[in-house]
């Protein structure tokens, strides 16, 4: 009896290790730091799967305070030479911006350059 | 006795169950090769369909565009240098689809003559990869122990069934972990692609090489005029031999951009005529300079400019491009991404190159485009269209109107821009001058 219940104990570990080694991951979409001279900008995108996306963004300076003023954000896939219209986004509240409708339809790494004023940083994105 | 011949029975049942995908497909399956042609006084597109099964048939389609003349083109088949089959194809006085079939018998490097046009191409070999053989090899042995150690447990050695019980256990522990781990295994470049093709590495696609870089030299481009052709020789910047190892990108061995003295534009695709020669006809040829740039991709990876200029004596007066498109354009300052987008009126443009248009953009221009500093070619891509094939040919009309472009000019100026998209099967060229502002005091990073 102790001897079957040691080898259903053993069977049991090594399924769940099988398990976590080939479960399937999906990446998170994590918010993405960047920093110029003056400011800190963190992109959080809705999705990291091709399509229709649309971007979190926080703009602040150094010590912490809002940014002033719009951003703009290029997309681009260099490894296709392709780049697409630029957008601007308005603060939804002080040093956050809503940036919605990024048609982003290729799977690949994307390049997206964000700036504001005369302060500008490359984001790189994955997506699947 | 009835028992175990049941048992038996329901052994093989299952042996022959897990051996039944072992005869799943192989491991490469090819595609379409679509090759832009300036064939003589043509413009054609030659679409070389996947080779289903060799030998056997190979599909050959001849896109025609408006303006081609009438008339009959020869296919031919070649390996190693010898003609394996032929065939005519009458291109009718309407642009369009006109097809011919052709045989191979053998997978391996071939090229397909179009006239004097020769296109290089590969004809894949069905090989299963070696994990593909691990995973149906183990299941099958799994299947074939399973079998051997009922039968001694059927005729009363228990003890024996042993043996072939723990190869049960080890087949199937090496096809699982290779069904497993195959997904993660990088497949190999097809031959063709980083390495030469050749009959051997065709035929065994999954030797490895101790090679890890597998880029090549420049090119040098030197023009030349023979008759009404402009004839390109390409040879390596480091050897100094023909350059004969061009792949299909973008759907041409060699985009050649061309501006004439009076300021046309000529996107032309030269045809190899030769290793390392390749030849495009200049219609209308007007006397003066003529600037040009080949875009080129050579076997192992990465695309390169060579630019030109040469001097040509021709005789045809300049006629002006005159094709209309709404043009909708903002453009901001030098570095920052402007946007063109060129509105068609209606949805029925077709892909040209695998793209729904193309820009190409010279300048900025003080004196000769043959002396401006930026030569560009930017691409609108196929939007993703549910209902619609992925890589669609021109046979789709189903495109458009608009055909937005973004591209950052990179210094202030003048420039000289062209559209390009497909309707009807003609090429429509969009000639406009585009002034880019000085950049005000953006950080340089
Ligand atoms: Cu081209």
């Amino acid at each position: 009896m102790k001897r079957s219940a040691l080898v259903l104990l053993a069977a049991v570990i090594a399924l769940a290790g099988v398990l976590v080694v080939v479960w399937p991951r999906t990446v998170e979409a994590q918010p993405q730091l960047a920093e110029s001279a003056q400011l800190r900008f963190v992109l959080t995108p809705a999705s990291t799967k091709s399509g229709r996306n649309s971007f979190d963004l926080r703009v602040t300076d150094r010590s912490g305070h809002p940014a002033q003023g719009a951003v703009t954000v290029e997309p681009a896939m260099p490894q296709m030479g392709h780049a697409l219209a630029p957008i601007t986004a308005g603060p939804a509240e002080p040093g956050r911006y809503e940036v919605g409708d990024v048609d982003l339809l290729m799977a690949g790494q994307w390049e997206i350059t964000v700036s504001l004023n005369a302060e500008r940083v490359v984001i790189p994105l994955l997506l699947t | 006795m009835k028992r175990s011949v049941s048992i038996l029975l329901l052994t093989l049942g299952a042996i022959l169950g897990i051996a039944g995908p072992a005869l799943a497909d192989g491991a490469q399956a090819g595609a379409d090769v679509h090759v832009a042609q300036t064939l003589g006084d043509r413009d054609l597109t030659v679409i070389i369909r996947r080779v289903a099964e060799v030998p056997g048939p190979v599909h050959v389609d001849v896109v025609t565009h408006a303006g081609s003349p009438a008339g009959e083109i020869t296919l031919t088949a070649r390996a190693a240098g010898a003609a394996t089959s032929t065939t005519k194809v009458v291109l009718g006085e309407k642009p369009g689809f006109h097809s011919g079939v052709l045989r191979i018998d053998r997978p391996g490097p071939w090229e397909l003559a179009v006239d004097e046009a020769t296109i290089p191409f590969v004809v894949p070999a069905l090989v299963p990869s070696p994990w593909e053989n691990a995973t149906y090899g183990g299941f099958i042995a799994a299947g074939v122990l399973l079998f051997v150690a009922l039968l001694l447990a059927v005729f009363g050695r228990p003890g024996l069934a042993l043996v072939p019980t723990a190869g049960v256990i080890a087949a199937v522990a090496v096809a699982a972990t290779a069904a497993l781990l195959s997904p993660s295994i990088p497949p190999l470049a097809p031959p063709g692609t980083q390495l030469d093709p050749t009959f051997d590495n065709v035929n065994d696609p999954y030797q490895r090489t101790s090679i890890v870089d597998f880029s090549r030299p420049p090119v040098n481009l030197v023009p030349g005029v023979r008759g009404d052709d402009l004839v390109l020789s390409l040879t390596d910047g480091s050897s100094g031999r023909p350059v004969d190892d061009l792949l299909v990108h973008d759907s041409a061995f060699i985009h050649l951009v061309v501006v004439s003295p009076s300021g046309n534009l000529l996107h032309l695709h030269p045809i190899r005529t030769a290793p390392g020669e390749y030849r495009a006809r200049l219609k209308a040829a007007e006397r003066g300079t003529y600037a040009l740039a080949a875009e080129i991709a050579r076997r192992g990876g990465g695309v390169q400019l060579l630019r030109s200029s040469i001097e040509v004596s021709g005789t045809s007066a300049a006629r002006p491009q005159d094709g209309k498109a709404a043009l909708a354009t903002e453009i901001r300052e030098a570095g920052r991404p402007s946007t063109i987008t060129a509105g068609f009126g209606e949805r029925d443009l077709q892909p040209w190159l695998g793209m729904l248009g193309h820009m190409i953009v010279i300048g900025p221009v003080t004196d000769s485009p043959a002396k401006a500093p930026i030569w560009a070619h930017v691409h609108s891509m196929i939007p993703p269209t549910p209902g619609l094939p992925d890589k669609p040919d021109e046979s789709v009309a189903a495109y458009g109107p608009d055909v937005p472009f973004t591209y950052s000019f990179p210094l202030p100026g003048k420039y000289f821009v062209w559209i390009q998209a497909e309707r009807n099967y003609e090429i429509v060229t969009v000639p406009t001058v585009v002034d880019v502002p000085a950049a005000k005091g953006v950080s340089e990073k």
